[in-house]
């Protein structure tokens, strides 16, 4: 889904500590306790990240640092509520303003309670307010993301504004108890519209105990604490102004302060006051996809904004792009949201001497050492500067901002005009892939070119699959992937429709395996990221009776989870598409057929292609299926890390069914300088564990496999045949397909036979292919042809036949 | 680390015999953990799930001889089962392995038991291991119960924990002892001992997944 754009908002940034654990804690299970700073980072991406709500401030980021310190991106404005009541007191005298205050928080808290969040933690000064004086709440959530307070040692909320009900459970209740429900955020509402009203900050000089003792107090008494608060905390001139107050706001306020939390309303029935009834109560909206894969018109909420002239251009372009995309530019341009606290010095780390008890008894009780403040909350906010952004991006003009899409003119042959600059950043397109992605502006550039081709997706397909054979952005992969996926229509509507809740037989196996997948990953480490990863197999199992869960369908759909942390629907259905395309028949109960096949493709390429390592290997025993498996039943998602994997299967991604085999190859080829030393045994070990690859050269070499391939060496009886019209030239080819056919008609061979072969059969064809009797197919690799290396091959070809025939 | 017992074979006058090994239990017991603690010495405590099958070889020194075990560790998915009979045929050792915190993983390695004493070779060395006893707190099958199980039918049996490498070594120790090393056959079956010819899974009739 899409995130607000910048415009005014700068980014703040929170930092807080998790609880530590000791190393040697476990839990039920054995296995150690996942750290607080994963938990919260689960529990963050999951459900905070996905929030949208115009007077809610987005959420943007979370960082992990050391000892549990988690670093929190938001949006965020300057000014705020305690700001206007401490100096313009009488702003919100006006009624309308008023009303307006109360329905702008009341709406973002009825969103939250829709998903489950009690805020908690609310007060005037997180109540900000946008260059529009639009209310914005800030630091919302906290109370969620920390496992209902049980994940940290500092207790969530101020104190002025929690509930008698809240303090009367202590700030170490668990949640689940009826003081915990959205009837706390009412309260705080209550007093806060009072204060906002009266445009006075009651009980200033109050310390925390007289506080707590005050709001205890109220626990004797029946009735709203708004009549009692009048009577005793406000002057002559107050009451009088109380008095002056409309009856709808009256008795919102009275009701809000009501002592008991039985009494109190919820906040979904706030909204049935009369003071609302002119206000949208639409809370549905905000969360209906208005990206790629809405099921509505994308073009509803269209607004296109002009520049009135008197601002910067391009702060005014930028101002125009999302939130999340400038946080992620600002981070490659240098940004560190965790270093930049420590510049601030508003992380200090105590001198661990310091932190040392004075005394220690026998009995092992020890006193003396200071508290550690660092496990105490600090509210304050670092702004992010966006300076050095803004610099970097400054020399960029409208025409860099809104590219033309002119893929006309490509497929005519004349040349394009990407931009002005087209000539240095194609300059850049040669450069490593780590430079590249490192590179803001190349980034940028490339984000807005995805961008507005992922707008008119799926129209503009085929130029994304043009463009991404340079590379993808990272920033955009997952939804660059599930374009080139093929994903569509109403993927929230499909997902949410398959029963994943339900005991099945498979639950046990999904449940022991889940714990060991890509567990160095934080997020799939997670509770959250586990609750994710069991719901997407669930329901592709489900979806799929045909199929079964086979181990290894957990790593397979993990990469898919972890890039869509905040969609799931969108995880599940990527991972759907992808296993037809390339995992065609691979989780049938009974896979052998298809999976041999496979394999002994496999070898047939090896040999082809590298005919010593072959024989070097078949000499020693070093078959296929000994170490390969894995590999193409999970297409490497088993093998590789995470890190790598993004990069393979960005190519992946482009290549046909038979493309991963050519990865195999590459891999094998990157690898035979010490498989050719290596006997059998060294050779399982040295797979057992695979050592680290140099990814890029692992793509660049199965690409130029891939190319060097008679495309009916690749041929597999078992592979799935595309019959969707649309697809037709792209590569994953009906020609391709066409071939494969006209060859199994002419000459079927039987598995067994196939596996006794030691080299590929290839098609008439594709034999004239090679001896450029026929040209080839140029659009056929999964990256662009640089013309170049179209030297011919040498080749030999011997008769075999008898002389008779 | 220091526990790891393996050495190469000295010289010429080591006897070497190698073995056919299979690991053979439910999943998430810790098979592929305790083969990782004999061979690597190494312990993860998210061990990656098994798919299809890991090979792995270690040696042992006893006394006299060299003993190289040639491991097989299965994928302990009930799916997996059908192509299990590919890896123990011609094993001449079996561990099977079973978690004490989880009774029905117990009940499984039984299963497997019977299966092993019905269709693998007759003169296969099992080994019954319960494997995460370093969680003894939440043991849920009772060591004399397992104790007695092996000894009806006569299997070795150690509890063992790869997390904390107790009797991991020791297991494959006794077994290695258990086997017959006499060159050229030994207790009526040819091909007990010595030279394991590689039993490639493609050509054994089926697949190998």
């Amino acid at each position: 889904m899409k995130c607000p754009k910048l415009g005014k908002a700068l980014l703040g940034a929170q930092t807080f500590c998790g609880i530590n654990y000791s190393n040697d804690e476990c839990g039920a299970n054995g296995l150690p306790l996942t750290p607080t700073s994963i938990k919260i980072l689960g529990r963050f991406k999951h459900q905070l990240l996905k929030l949208r709500h115009p007077n809610l401030c987005k959420y943007i980021s979370l960082h992990r640092s050391k000892h549990e310190r988690v670093v929190v991106v938001a949006e965020y404005y300057e000014k705020n509520l305690l700001e206007i009541i401490n100096n313009q007191s009488e702003y919100f005298r006006d009624f309308e303003l008023l009303s307006c205050l109360a329905n702008e928080i009341v709406g973002s808290l009825v969103y939250l309670d829709k998903h489950d969040i009690v805020n908690r933690n609310l007060s005037p000064s997180v109540i900000l307010f946008d260059e529009n004086n639009r209310v914005k709440l800030f630091e919302y959530g906290l109370f969620y993301v920390t496992g209902w307070g049980q994940d940290v040692k500092f207790p969530i909320g101020q104190l002025k504004y929690m509930s008698p009900e809240v303090i009367a459970a202590g700030p170490k209740a668990k949640f689940g108890i009826c003081n915990f429900s959205s009837k706390v955020d009412v309260w705080s509402v209550g007093l806060i519209l009072l204060e906002a009203y009266i445009g006075t900050i009651l009980w200033k000089e109050l310390t925390t105990a007289k506080t707590i003792k005050k709001i205890l107090s109220y626990l004797k008494f029946d009735g709203s604490a708004f009549d009692i608060i009048i009577k005793e905390d406000l002057n002559e001139n107050q009451q009088k102004q109380i008095k002056l107050l409309p009856s709808e706001i009256y008795t919102l306020i009275r009701q809000c302060l009501l002592i008991s939390a039985a009494d109190r309303p919820k906040i979904q029935a706030l909204y049935n006051f009369r003071l609302f009834k002119n206000f949208s109560k639409d809370v549905e909206k905000f969360d209906v996809r208005d990206d790629m894969f809405a099921s509505t018109s994308r073009m509803k909420n269209f607004d296109f904004k002009c520049n009135a002239g008197n601002e910067c251009m391009s702060d005014f372009l930028l101002e125009e792009r999302t939130l999340d995309e400038i946080y992620y530019l600002w981070c490659i341009a240098g940004g560190d949201a965790i270093n930049s606290f420590k510049k601030a010095f508003l992380v200090r780390p105590e001198p661990p001497v310091t932190t040392l008890p004075k005394f220690i008894s026998l009995e092992g009780e020890s006193a003396g050492q200071m508290r550690d403040k660092s496990n105490l909350y600090d509210g304050s906010v670092l702004i992010l500067s966006q300076d050095q952004l803004r610099k970097r991006l400054s020399n960029l003009t409208e025409e860099d901002f809104f590219p033309l899409l002119n893929s006309e003119l490509e497929k005519t042959g004349v040349s394009t005009n990407r931009s002005r600059n087209s000539n240095e950043f194609n300059q850049s397109e040669s450069l490593p892939r780590i430079i590249r992605e490192a590179d803001v502006e190349y980034q940028f550039r490339r984000i807005i070119l995805f961008d507005r081709l992922l707008l008119a997706y799926p129209s503009k397909q085929r130029d994304l699959q043009k463009e991404a054979r340079i590379d993808i952005p990272p920033f955009l992969r997952a939804k660059i992937w599930s374009a080139l996926l093929n994903v569509k229509g109403d993927i929230q509507g499909h997902f949410d429709s398959i029963d994943k809740e339900t005991t099945i037989a498979i639950d046990r196996q999904i449940e022991v395996d889940i714990p060991r997948c890509h567990q160095y990953h934080e997020l799939l480490s997670s509770p959250s990221g586990h609750q994710k990863l069991r719901r997407v197999l669930k329901a592709w199992v489900v979806n799929h009776p045909e199929y079964v869960y086979w181990q290894g369908l957990d790593s397979l759909a993990a990469p898919f989870v972890a890039l869509n942390f905040d969609d799931e629907a969108l995880a599940f259905c990527c991972l759907e598409n992808f296993i037809p395309k390339y995992l065609h028949n691979f989780f049938l109960k009974d896979n052998s057929e298809v999976i041999q096949e496979y394999l002994a493709v496999f070898s047939h390429l090896i040999s082809f292609h590298f005919p010593e390592l072959s024989n070097h290997l078949n000499e020693i025993g070093f078959v296929p299926d000994l170490y390969a498996i894995p590999w193409f039943l999970t297409m490497f998602a088993h093998v590789l890390p995470l890190t790598s994997l993004w990069h393979i299967w960005d190519t992946l991604l482009l290549g046909n069914s038979s493309f991963p085999l050519c990865l195999g190859v590459a891999i094998l080829e990157q690898l035979s300088p010490r498989l050719l030393q290596c006997e059998f045994n060294e050779c399982i070990l040295l797979f057992s564990d695979l050592p680290e690859l140099d990814i890029e050269r692992v793509v660049n070499n199965a690409i130029k496999i891939f190319r060097s391939t008679p495309k009916t060496a690749t041929y597999r009886r078992h592979a799935h045949v595309k019959t969707d019209e649309k697809m037709k030239d792209t590569y994953y080819s009906e020609e391709y397909s066409l071939k494969k056919e006209c060859l199994i008609a002419n000459d079927p061979i039987s598995l067994s036979e196939l596996k006794r072969e030691k080299l590929p059969r290839i098609c008439s064809q594709d034999l004239l292919e090679l001896l450029e009797f026929r040209k080839s197919s140029p659009s056929s690799s999964p990256t662009k042809v640089n013309g170049s290396d179209t030297s011919k091959p040498k080749m030999l070809i011997m008769d075999i036949r008898n002389p008779e025939e | 680390m220091a526990n790891r017992t393996a050495s190469r074979p000295a010289n010429g006058q080591n006897k070497i015999c190698q073995f056919k090994l299979v690991l053979l239990g439910e999943s998430a017991v810790g098979k592929s953990s305790l083969v990782l603690r004999f061979v690597k010495g190494q312990f993860h405590e998210f061990q990656e799930s098994t798919i299809g099958a890991a090979f792995l070889t270690q040696t042992v020194c006893l006394d006299d001889t060299t003993v190289k075990f040639e491991i097989w560790d299965t994928a302990g998915q009930e799916r997996y089962h059908s192509l299990a009979p590919m890896y123990y045929r011609g094993a001449q050792a079996a561990i099977v392995v079973y978690d004490i915190t989880n009774q029905d993983t117990f009940s499984r390695a039984k299963t497997w038991v019977k299966e092993l004493q019905r269709q693998a070779s007759p003169n296969i060395v099992i080994a019954l291991a319960g494997n995460k006893c370093d969680l003894s707190n939440k043991r849920m099958v009772e060591c004399e119960e397992a104790q007695a199980y092996a000894e009806e039918n006569s299997l070795l049996f150690m509890e063992t924990s790869a997390k904390t490498a107790m009797n991991v070594n020791d297991i494959f120790l006794a077994i290695a002892k258990k086997l017959p090393k006499n060159d050229g056959g030994s207790g009526g079956n040819g091909s007990s001992g010595v030279s394991l010819e590689r039993t490639d899974p493609s050509s054994g009739g089926g697949c190998c997944k």
